[in-house]
């Protein structure tokens, strides 16, 4: 593992590709989770720290979770700290999942993040309509929460398999 | 029992208190201080309107860097699928052309007039300031549908400002920074707009739905079951926000399911790329001389307008009575042509028949004088005459035999 770290091309690309993909995600004017069509969103960022939390907590820093967070609410016109205060609790989430689990296993932590973005979107949900003011549409909300569990599988497959072509097995698990 | 709980509180320390080795801060440290960020947020302090104001100057303008090579492909596959249309786009245009000219001097009417009478009401806002945005940011977000605008405080850009696309409103101003501005749009479902629909000049509040149409709130549903046509969405000026009478949208059809009725914009948000950010404010009412004046010259421009319009007309009159008359002559000359031409026909027929008349009449004379003169004429062995048949001959016999004509 020490080997990743050293300042070579490929131990850069492995240590950073994580957090700039969030950055890149929330940055991002063209918004990827939203193609356009009617109810179809999905939280890429959600997706991205509950898998890397999970795998390789290394390489997402709590930090820079928390500033592309305000990086986030920033680009979307939320109030600030309600992203990072999401993000971070679903780190926590991710954190204890694997606390607790000896053997991994791709279906019960796909069912843990639906439970955790469940709650973790009424809670948004909450801070935003009760203390904010902010009128959200809970059909798109849901809509969301839906499409971003079912993305999860999806994206932890081709998470897997990138890591696994481009940086070998040891470093995918 | 025990145990279990244990492990559940180990498992939640070490996820929230434990720092990993690349970690800083802890995550319930982090948790914290972002609860901290929202509360003091809530309660409007300065130190966090200020961190935001900075955080905004910078992620918006790295925002617009790091969409730049997205939005050159978006723009490309735009103007490319705007080749494809614009043939049937020229044949439109010039269609639609053609009705906007002969609306035009009506509409110009139209507009003076109703803005002599709305300064009768003393409800007459002008522009009073108006300045055009780059459209920084375009998050197209179903939960908040807003764009960043490269203009601030800096460039006199207030909240509430209203922001036009052409003439269409697009939203206003709802947040503002120093070099940078940020527009709710009118899909948006927080936006509430005072609007005015017409025909039947009925008063409502419009929202967003959160995707790309608007919905009215706050309408007596019969009112609007009366009209078939389409019916048209304009800013109402109540509150003096906007000025009355912008365009937002036509009413496209009603929802089944909650009965609402939806807008269709008039304007594409996804395409919004510079705008205009204007507020307005009334005019003084009418009580000085340049005042009178002003309204002296509305008046005359009226009136001027007016006369064009019936010069216009006078003239499309001519025109057609040009045309006609054209047209008339046009077949009273085909009709001459072919008499001509029949006549022309009957003539040469008519001097064949002459010529052969003639011809037969000379025949008949000359075996008429043949007859008595052929001895005086024709050639024999004991005589120089000449040969019957030859001109000579003909021509003796018709001179009666008397002279020689060698």
């Amino acid at each position: 593992m020490k080997d990743l770290y050293k300042n070579n091309l490929r131990g850069i690309i492995y240590k950073f590709l994580p957090i700039s993909l969030l950055f890149f995600s929330v940055l991002n004017e063209f918004d990827f989770n939203n193609l356009g069509f009617k109810y179809f969103s999905f939280n890429f960022s959600y997706i991205l720290i509950f898998y890397y939390n999970l795998k390789s907590k290394e390489r997402l820093g709590h930090v820079s979770i928390f500033i592309a967070g305000l990086f986030n609410d920033t680009i979307n016109g939320l109030p600030i700290g309600t992203s990072s205060l999401i993000y971070l609790l679903l780190c926590g989430a991710a954190a204890y999942l694997r606390n607790i689990t000896l053997t991994p296993n791709l279906i019960k932590d796909w069912l843990f993040f639906f439970g955790t973005i469940l709650v973790l979107n009424s809670l948004s949900y909450m801070i935003l309509n009760f203390f904010f003011n902010f009128k959200i549409s809970y059909s798109h909300e849901f809509a969301n929460v839906m499409f971003t569990f079912l993305f999860y599988l999806f994206f932890s497959y081709f998470f897997n398999f990138f890591e696994k072509v481009f940086f070998g097995s040891n470093y995918a698990e | 029992m025990e145990t279990s709980r244990d492990d559940f509180v180990i498992a939640i320390r070490s996820a929230f208190l434990k720092k990993g080795t690349q970690q800083r801060f802890s995550l319930l440290g982090l948790i914290f201080f972002s609860t901290i960020l929202l509360i003091l947020g809530n309660l409007n302090f300065k130190a966090v309107d200020y961190v935001k104001t900075a955080i905004e100057e910078t992620v918006y303008r790295s925002s617009f860097i790091v969409s730049g090579p997205e939005n050159l492909i978006k723009k490309n596959y735009l103007s490319i699928k705007s080749h494809f249309k614009l043939y049937d786009e020229n044949l439109e245009n010039k269609n639609k052309l053609e009705n906007f000219k002969s609306k035009d001097l009506t509409k110009q009417i139209l507009i003076l007039e109703n803005k002599r009478y709305k300064k009768l009401i003393d409800d007459y806002f002008i522009k009073d300031n108006e300045m055009y945005a780059k459209v920084l940011i375009d998050k197209q977000s179903p939960y908040l549908r807003s764009i960043v605008l490269n203009k601030g405080s800096k460039n006199n850009i207030k909240i509430g400002m209203a922001v036009l696309d052409n003439i269409y409103l697009v939203g206003k101003v709802v947040e503002l920074n120093y070099l940078t501005s940020r527009v709710l749009l009118l899909p948006d479902i927080n936006s509430k707009i005072p609007v005015s629909l017409q025909p039947g000049d009925i008063q409502a509040i419009m929202s967003g739905d959160g995707d790309k149409n608007g919905v009215l709130q706050y309408i007596k549903d019969r009112e609007l079951k009366k009209h078939n046509t389409d019916i048209l969405v304009l800013t109402s000026g109540t509150g003096g926000i906007f000025k009355s009478g912008i365009p937002i949208g036509k009413i496209k059809k009603r929802s089944s399911i909650n009965n609402e009725a939806i807008i269709d914009f008039d304007i594409d948000f996804s395409q919004l790329k510079y705008v205009k950010v204007v507020s307005f404010m009334k005019e003084k009412k009418i009580l000085d001389q340049s005042s009178k004046k002003a309204t002296q010259e509305v008046n005359n421009q009226i009136e001027q307008v007016t006369k064009q319009k019936e010069t216009l007309r006078i003239l499309l009159e001519q025109k057609k009575i040009s045309d006609e008359v054209r047209v008339k002559i046009e077949e009273d000359n085909n009709f001459l042509k072919n008499k001509t031409i029949k006549l022309e026909n009957e003539k040469s027929k008519l001097k064949e028949e002459l010529k052969e008349i003639k011809f037969e009449t000379e025949q008949n004379k000359f075996l008429d004088l043949n007859l008595i003169y052929w001895k005086k004429c024709k050639k024999t062995f004991y005589n120089k005459l000449y040969i019957v048949g030859t001109a000579e001959y003909r021509d003796c016999i018709f001179k009666k035999g008397n002279k020689k004509t060698r």
